[in-house]
């Protein structure tokens, strides 16, 4: 009995050293990631990575160039700052739940110890519309894209920089949980988000060129020539999940929450460059 | 003569009687066979769903099974069923096969 005891301690121990052998810090995730990017890509500058697919894409990027000098998305920009400066009934404006301005982009996602969640962009702005007594706007169109867009233009320029603070181990479960999230093969097609944007980036799909992962989120919300509109992160990540035959999770529920948390650190120490137009 | 005619109608009355009786009752029994084939469909979809495994036309497929079932086309509804059975159980198995977190190879750390 006490030999079966001492086999059992001896495998639960070396169970635990080899979960921690494999175990990564974010940090050494982050390295790893964008060391990927360098090797694959040796001639792309790192910063050039905001730019998506036309990092990669030469003949794309000359196409979004034009495209850029009369920006599709420039309206959503002026709608934005009108629903920014505009009163609640109450009479306070967003501006009372965000006194630093709308130049909050580098600011999302982070962790809320309080609330002990994932806060993004659309949440808070929903929180600050419910908090005034008003009707929170939809998570993937509609107005909610033009006041992003107006975040996303003035926050051209800030360093994504998501923190995963180390007081509190519920930042490393959702940073590992968004993790786990991008590299599970789901759906029909068996596919997880690395396939396509991590190990075949830079591949033809069809008559498109996979976009590298690294500087994903730099650009949101997206004027997508697909939707004829500008659309929020979780949009693609909801069309990313059908495209792959899963069945979508909900916006800004704690899967896709998480699952930006990961991935906007996967971009650290990359400007923001939204609102972008993309095909 | 009279007698032949009454014995004839009684006869063909039996009959067409019968062969209703007959599909009327097949029609319940597959009927509720499909309908059981759909139960076990939505079961193997929520248990997909439980571990986060759902595909994308599981539910479609079952909706669309229900419809066929309330139209008396059974056989096509049954496929139906079956299929989004199917994938309700490779969700779940992809799932769990996915439980732990795999790395990639081709991501080196130093």
């Amino acid at each position: 009995m006490k030999q079966l005891f001492r086999q059992l301690t001896a495998m639960v121990i070396s169970c635990c050293f080899i979960t921690a052998a494999q175990a990564t810090t974010p940090e050494e995730d982050l390295k790893a990631f964008q060391n990927f990017y360098k090797k694959r890509f040796p001639n792309v500058e790192t910063t050039d990575y905001i730019n998506g697919a036309y990092s990669i894409d030469p003949v794309g990027r000359e196409n979004w160039e034009a495209i850029e000098e009369f920006p599709p998305y420039e309206p959503f920009i002026d709608e934005g700052q009108a629903i920014w400066e505009k009163p609640f009934a109450n009479g306070k404006t967003f501006k009372d739940c965000f006194p630093d301005g709308p130049a909050l982009g580098g600011k999302y996602p982070r962790w809320e110890k309080e609330k002990s969640m994932v806060m993004t962009l659309p949440l808070a702005l929903n929180n600050c519309l419910e908090a005034n007594g008003e009707k929170p706007m939809k998570y993937k169109k509609g107005p909610i894209n033009d006041i992003l867009s107006y975040i996303a233009f003035e926050s051209r320029g800030q360093i994504t920089n998501v923190e995963i603070p180390t007081d509190d181990p519920g930042a490393l479960a959702a940073y590992e949980s968004g993790k786990k999230f991008y590299y599970t093969r789901r759906g029909q097609l068996n596919f997880a988000c690395a396939h396509c944007h991590l190990q075949n980036a830079g591949m033809i799909l069809r008559t498109e060129i996979l976009s590298p992962a690294l500087g994903h989120t730099t650009h949101f919300p997206v004027y997508r020539s697909k939707w004829g509109t500008v659309g929020t992160l979780h949009r693609r990540f909801t069309g990313c999940n059908k495209q792959v035959r899963a069945k979508p999770f909900k916006a800004h529920g704690e899967e896709y929450r998480n699952l930006e948390y990961f991935l906007t650190y996967m971009s650290n120490g990359l400007p923001l460059n939204g609102p972008g137009a993309r095909k | 003569m009279h007698k032949k005619s009454v014995l004839f109608s009684s006869l063909l009355v039996w009959i067409l009687g019968s062969g209703l009786a007959t599909t009327s009752m097949a029609d319940e029994a597959s009927a509720e066979k499909v309908k059981q084939l759909i139960e076990a469909a939505d079961e193997a979809r929520k248990q997909a769903a439980s571990v986060n495994g759902e595909w994308r036309d599981t539910g479609k497929m079952i909706k669309k099974a229900k419809e066929l079932l309330k139209k008396g086309d059974f056989v096509a509804a049954a496929k139906l069923a079956n299929k989004a059975a199917k994938q309700g159980h490779l969700g779940y198995e992809q799932a769990m096969s996915q439980k732990d977190l795999k790395m990639p190879s081709y991501l080196h750390y130093e």
